[in-house]
């Protein structure tokens, strides 16, 4: 089964999918976020895509299911819990042993929990080599950076530094965004003379968070659940303040010079984010550059506004 | 002389105003405040005195009043993109600036948002509690997303969460016959509405009226006087004369345009007549079940953006065919991405709008009328 799958909130542990990281297609749907109908049409014209899984966190990928319906794949629309308590991780560890019932109702295939904690350490491995290599952004180009994290999420999930290519120095900043499809962005921003060594990236600095102390590893859906949840807050977990807290310390212990703010056009959480963000970054004299970008594939085209960035910080 | 739903009416809005800046001249509520989506479970609230305010209403009636396009342009100023719910954007625009018809509401103590109607609402209360610096709530409802049992357990907790947190925040406690009497007014509510939306299909009843009186539904659903409202104003409906059965009857798909003298195009839709809508329906909610806390569930948890597609179709088709239309307007709401995909597979033929509810500079009027003439041609 080769199931296509959206955000870091769909675990990797269940089974093998496949993470969408970008899709030429023909869906284009008005005020809609491009990425979300970049997914829709691969899940609609790849026909090696069996089925698809994402969550529903926001308004484009809570509406992803009522697109898909009449393809006759198989589709799972994760309720991600909205808020963070021990009852909501408990609902979602709940939600992900149903994740794994259609699944092998759909497949007619059977997952053993053996199967998922295999899965398991070797997901959390990954995650630590991003996790080392992410502490260490100024020795890389972030744009090879991205582009070998965005190959280890699929299986069979390796990650190397070995692979990620030297950087040229730069002015360095933060990056925060959603998941950084067109990777081609992070090439703009090197060539800009700017150079990421810090980020909040759901793929990236996000993932990297260490899990929760104190969690019980004695069932397994109740670990994956928590280790999900108490990632680094993404804004469709609409607590901003924590968010704007940490990434200011962080900000500040990196000494970066300023933050590019990249998401796609049409994302309202980080719209909405945005719009506290900026604020909090002009209190403390932090410039900040916005670059939105159309859909999964639009990743050119930002020189211009990315180099005057670099010229004022 | 009989007693009339206007008077009664009048009084409800005095209610719901009376600590609006503009009315207010200073005075602090007397009561706790919260400011909520328009599917928080309100009944918990006022069992326990603690008043409730509906942004999104609020922005609706800013843009009746049509003074939504300078807060608009406020909001972005604000660094508020304009690709955000417009509704946001308008009261955005209205605490940042102070005005608005009746002024500002009071200041919320507490910020309640639900995820049973869309994503944003969560999104957007996140930015006023930046802005009050007030403990915000959110009550995830998984809707049909997940088996009832593992859903129902855990909306429950969260509305008994809730009542621990208000009964904290307005020093009563929460006597469960009170609260069941609110959920009954609700019913109450819910059962007297349906009955004036059934004068839409065969009566000579201008769809606006519905259109403005639902609000009643939405911020007052479980006070006393809501059912009693309704019931008069079906009552009246009921005596309007038969509707004009030679134009076309069609189905009103999405919201209302708030910043419409008339809550929808008129001016294009001539030899057609609104015989039946979604968006008066989205609060008639089903509060089945044995205790409190499973009426909760159901009311709640079951909205109808938060089914799934396949239960939206069956609902919608059959509100259509209740309504004996035979052709819709379906508005693609630049606010709203979670409304537009519930029109799908209706069985009708449907003229596609770009619209907004709030914004009347969206709307590219002449192009509307060319689709709805397309419309006309298809059915004739």
């Amino acid at each position: 089964m080769k199931i296509l799958s959206m955000s870091g909130f769909v675990p990797e542990q269940i089974c093998d999918t496949v993470r969408f990281t970008g899709f030429d297609g023909n869906e284009k749907l008005s005020h809609y976020c491009g990425y979300a109908a970049d997914f829709i049409a691969q899940v609609k014209e790849d026909s090696s895509i069996d089925g698809a899984v994402f969550p529903k966190s926001c308004d484009s990928s809570r509406s992803i299911g009522s697109y898909l319906e009449e393809t006759g794949k198989f589709l799972y629309s994760m309720p991600v819990p909205a808020v963070m308590t021990d009852e909501s991780v408990a609902y979602f560890a709940e939600v992900l042993k149903d994740y794994k019932q259609k699944l092998e109702q759909h497949f007619n295939v059977s997952i053993s929990e053996d199967d998922i904690r295999a899965r398991d350490e070797i997901i959390s491995g990954r995650n630590a080599k991003i996790a080392f290599a992410n502490g260490h952004l100024k020795d890389f180009s972030y744009a090879s950076y991205i582009r070998e994290v965005h190959s280890s999420l699929n299986a069979p999930y390796d990650f190397s530094e070995s692979r990620i290519s030297a950087g040229r120095e730069g002015k360095p900043v933060f990056l925060i965004g959603s998941f950084l499809a067109a990777a081609g962005l992070a090439e703009c921003i090197e060539k800009a003379g700017l150079k990421v060594v810090s980020d909040n990236l759901p793929e990236s600095g996000r993932l990297c968070m260490p899990a929760k102390a104190g969690i019980s590893k004695d069932d397994i859906y109740t670990k994956i659940a928590s280790e999900i949840m108490s990632r680094r807050t993404s804004p469709t977990q609409d607590r901003f303040d924590e968010i704007i807290s940490v990434d200011l310390d962080e900000i500040e212990y990196t000494g970066c010079k300023g933050v590019i703010f990249a998401t796609q056009k049409y994302c309202e959480p980080y719209d909405y984010l945005f719009s506290v963000y900026k604020k909090a970054l002009d209190e403390k004299g932090i410039p900040v550059l916005q670059v939105q970008m159309a859909d999964s594939t639009d990743g050119s085209g930002k020189d211009a506004a990315l180099e005057a960035f670099a010229d004022i910080i | 002389m009989p007693d009339s739903y206007l008077v009664h009416v009048a009084g409800a809005m005095r209610s719901y105003y009376k600590d609006f800046s503009k009315y207010a001249k200073g005075r602090e509520p007397s009561q706790k405040v919260a400011w909520v989506t328009s599917f928080t479970p309100i009944e918990i609230l006022d069992a326990l005195d603690i008043e409730y305010i509906y942004p999104e209403s609020y922005s609706a009636v800013i843009a009746a009043s049509g003074l939504e396009q300078p807060l608009l342009e406020e909001s972005t100023r604000q660094h508020l993109s304009c690709d955000c719910c417009s509704y946001s954007c308008c009261f955005e625009g209205c605490v940042e600036t102070g005005k608005g018809p009746r002024g500002v509401p009071p200041k919320p103590d507490v910020l309640i948002a639900t995820n049973n109607q869309c994503n944003t609402l969560p999104g957007w209360w996140s930015i006023l509690a930046k802005r009050y610096n007030v403990p915000l709530i959110i009550l995830d409802y998984p809707g049909e997303f997940t088996e009832d049992p593992i859903a129902r357990a855990y909306v429950e907790k969260q509305h008994k969460d809730l009542v621990l947190k208000m009964e904290e925040l307005s020093g009563n406690k929460l006597d469960e016959n009170e609260l069941a009497k609110r959920i009954e007014n609700s019913i109450a509510s819910v059962a007297a509405w349906k009955r004036v939306c059934a004068c839409l299909k065969d009566r000579e009843v201008p769809p606006t009226l519905l259109f403005d009186n639902i609000n009643f539904l939405i911020t007052a659903r479980c006070k006393e006087e809501t059912a009693l409202i309704y019931n008069l104003m079906a009552d009246e409906m009921e005596t309007y004369p038969e509707c004009d059965k030679s134009l076309t009857p069609l189905f009103w798909i999405g919201y209302p345009l708030w910043y419409h003298k008339d809550r929808y195009l008129t001016e294009v839709m001539d030899g057609f007549r609104v015989c039946g809508s979604n968006y008066i329906t989205w609060w008639n909610l089903d509060y089945e079940g044995d205790t409190v806390w499973d009426k909760l569930f159901s009311a709640y948890n079951a909205t109808f953006l938060n089914l799934s597609q396949k239960t939206k179709t069956d609902r919608l088709s059959s509100l259509i065919s209740a309504s004996g239309a035979k052709c819709a307007v379906t508005c693609r709401n630049k606010s709203c991405k979670c409304d537009y995909v519930s029109a799908k597979n209706v069985g009708i033929p449907q003229a596609e709008l770009e619209v907004d509810m709030i914004d009347r500079e969206y709307l590219d009027v002449e192009r509307a009328g060319k689709l709805m003439a397309i419309l006309k041609e298809t059915i004739s």
